[in-house]
């Protein structure tokens, strides 16, 4: 009941069992939408008697892993500054802002035999590493509330992205407002056929890893953790507060770069002027999910990633329509970060009787 | 001032009542519940949730009393879109004082729940996905100052260029700001509020129920934030579409802070908001590329609360060297 595994495993069981409840009520085939919700997912294994056994719908599920790598290093990405008790939610500048520049540093550089992805990988980290210490220090030295801050930032990261896209860096030929192509030495290949899953993933267990190191076996990450766990003792004991906040944020959008890398040197290799904003959000859902512990946020993007996937295979096949998705989400983050499932009155009540 | 300037300027003016409208209502629930020491972060989904169920009432409303004034539709719609931003309020209520849940995690939790739910049970009742735009809801009407016949000047300014009249919730918003004054700083009820939000402990030994206060606090912020949402869907526009806040909400959330956690304050940043929000309407219309322009509104905001935050250091620096020189001079006079 009180391990965070069980916890989460609770809300999200319990979030489920909401949505079948609305499920029930507004359509005529609840089981079936359920059924697809939870394996829509999964790529069908197919028999036959020319090519034996094959895997279906893999493009479906490469879909899913796709998605498990960028919120990984999202949720990482939001996790940082909740861990100092920052509720930075800056990560979608981070990104867009990071992908951009990795796509402007990939088709600037000459070839060079597969440093330059390097090089892109290094632009992306440092613009999100400098996106996001810009609230880091406006928090830390202004007490500007980063909610706010962070909400601005993404709304001007966004719009400058669009500027740089519409009116200057963008592909004439294309025919439409986008990037130019980033070279194929830059880019990262498939490695499963018929999906964009590349050596990226490698990144899921490496960034969880590094992640976890900072905050456990780093000075700065002992610091991060005391600012938040314990502010007023922060203080006292005259830890650098101002440092720990700032760096908590910034290391973040560090993390957050590696996902804008990905997206623009793994999977899109080249960026549209509209590309859509709100992915931000999603790696804060699975920060929350994890309860900002880094071995669970890999485990809590798979699953959203999962669910996400099931839900578009819903509301193909049934007449339940994907946004159900949305409510699940929101419900498992009230239910993730509820202290108990009932209030304390009720159970003290109820052991009077 | 020629009719022509003042008609311009009036213009000009109601624009930026508009602009101000929905974020000022929002911010002064975001203040009420703030000073009760329950800072709601879900400002955003409660205009939300209230726009939308404003929009779906009113359209219900319409079509099962046919016979009814449609003022009176429209205001049972907005009656039950005021309903669901107070009953989402008490949720995270709910979920923060009985459940122990982090309020501002929660409040983000509740943002999501109102983006999510909006959408869904929009595709749901309506069929589209985008907005309400096929759906017949109505608006909240606009009321005009009546008896300013004899001075076209001030008539252009209380009624709007248009002459028909600023929108009751503009009214309301205007209203609203002696309202939460008066609630707060004048009232038994406002005290006690916020004496919670100060020390809610000393607050529990004086015998006030802290709870039952937040509550009470959550329940204003929901009514306030709803009003500002329903001006979005039901005024500003007659529509219901998906994320229509598009952060006014965090908006208001920065005026209460900006606006140093005061009525006075908290209305001057919205207005602050507002007249940015114009000023990129109009440097638009000049022919600049509009990526710049929606990037005004979030600058100002954050030089504003860089400035402020720079301002309020200096004053306490010149306030403490002011009481650092006064006992000086006590000090030395009892010495002599």
């Amino acid at each position: 009941m009180n391990g965070p595994m069980t916890r989460a495993l609770l809300a999200v069981g319990l979030a489920l069992a909401v949505a079948f409840a609305l499920m029930c009520a507004i359509s005529a085939e609840p089981v079936q939408a359920l059924r697809q919700l939870l394996t829509g997912a999964l790529p069908e294994p197919h028999w036959s008697a020319d090519t034996g056994w094959t895997l279906r719908r893999l493009t479906r599920f490469g879909a899913v892993i796709e998605k498990t790598i960028t919120l990984t290093l999202l949720g990482l990405a939001v996790m940082f500054g909740f861990r100092a008790r920052q509720f930075s939610i800056g990560a979608d500048g981070q990104f867009f802002l990071s992908a951009l520049a990795a796509v402007a540093v990939s088709v600037w550089l000459p070839p060079l035999g597969g440093l330059e992805l390097l090089l892109a990988g290094a632009a992306a980290v440092a613009v999100g590493f400098v996106w996001g210490l810009l609230p880091g220090l406006l928090k830390a030295e202004f007490d500007a509330n980063e909610i706010v801050t962070t909400l601005m930032l993404n709304v001007v990261a966004v719009q400058a992205f669009r500027y740089i896209v519409t009116h200057g860096f963008n592909d004439p030929a294309a025919g439409f407002l986008v990037t130019p192509t980033v070279p194929a030495g830059a880019t990262l290949a498939a490695i499963v056929p018929r999906t964009q899953i590349s050596a990226f993933v490698l990144a899921v267990p490496l960034a969880t890893l590094a992640a976890a190191w900072l905050l456990r076996r780093t000075t700065l990450g002992y610091e991060i953790r005391v600012v938040g766990d314990a502010p007023a003792f922060a203080r006292q004991a005259g830890l650098p507060v101002k440092r720990a906040v700032a760096l908590s944020m910034a290391l973040g959008g560090a993390f957050a770069g590696l996902a804008g890398l990905h997206a623009s040197n793994a999977l899109l290799h080249r960026l549209p002027a509209d590309l859509q904003p709100g992915i931000g959000f999603e790696g804060l859902v699975v920060a929350l999910l994890a309860r900002n512990q880094p071995a669970a946020v890999p485990v809590a993007a798979l699953l959203y990633a999962f669910l996400e996937a099931g839900a578009q295979a819903m509301e193909r096949s049934t007449d339940v329509s994907r946004e159900m998705v949305l409510v699940i989400q929101a419900l498992i983050v009230l239910f993730v970060v509820a202290e108990r499932l009932w209030p304390a009155g009720w159970v003290r009540r109820k052991a009077a009787i | 001032m020629n009719l022509d300037t003042a008609l311009w300027t009036a213009a000009l003016f109601a624009a930026l009542l508009r602009a101000t409208a929905p974020v000022l209502l929002a911010a002064l629930g975001g203040l009420v519940s703030e000073r009760a020491g329950v800072v709601n972060v879900a400002l955003e989904g409660l205009m939300l949730i209230a726009a939308f169920f404003g929009v779906m009432g009113s359209a219900w409303a319409a079509a099962a009393w046919p016979g009814v004034p449609v003022v009176w539709q429209a205001a049972a719609g907005a009656g039950l879109g005021l309903l669901a931003a107070v009953a989402l309020a008490l949720l995270l209520g709910f979920f923060h004082l009985e459940l122990g849940a982090d309020l501002i995690v929660t409040g983000i939790g509740i943002n999501m729940l109102a983006a999510g739910l909006s959408v869904f049970l929009m595709v749901l009742w309506t069929g589209d996905k985008g907005s309400t735009a096929h759906l017949a809801s109505l608006a909240l009407p606009s009321l005009p100052l009546p008896g300013l016949d004899g001075w076209p000047l001030l008539a252009a300014f209380a009624n709007g260029d248009s002459g028909r009249g600023h929108h009751v919730l503009v009214w309301l918003a205007l209203l609203a700001v002696p309202a939460v004054y008066g609630l707060l700083q004048r009232t038994r009820l406002g005290l006690r509020l916020r004496a919670v939000g100060e020390d809610a402990e000393a607050a529990a030994a004086a015998g006030l129920s802290v709870k039952r206060l937040q509550y009470t606090a959550l329940a204003c912020s929901g009514l306030l934030a709803g009003l500002g949402g329903l001006y979005l869907s039901m005024g500003y526009l007659v529509l219901f579409q998906a994320d229509m806040t598009a952060g006014r909400g965090f908006l208001a959330l920065a005026a209460v802070f900006l606006g140093a956690r005061r009525p006075l304050g908290t209305a001057a940043a919205a207005l602050l908001f507002g007249a940015a929000a114009v000023l990129a309407a109009q440097l638009g219309a000049r022919a600049l590329p509009s990526q710049l322009v929606y990037m005004l509104p979030p600058l100002v905001t954050l030089l504003a609360l860089v400035a402020f935050k720079l301002q309020a250091r200096a004053r306490r620096r010149r306030r403490a060297a002011a009481a650092l020189a006064a006992w000086r001079t006590t000090s030395t006079t009892n010495s002599a």
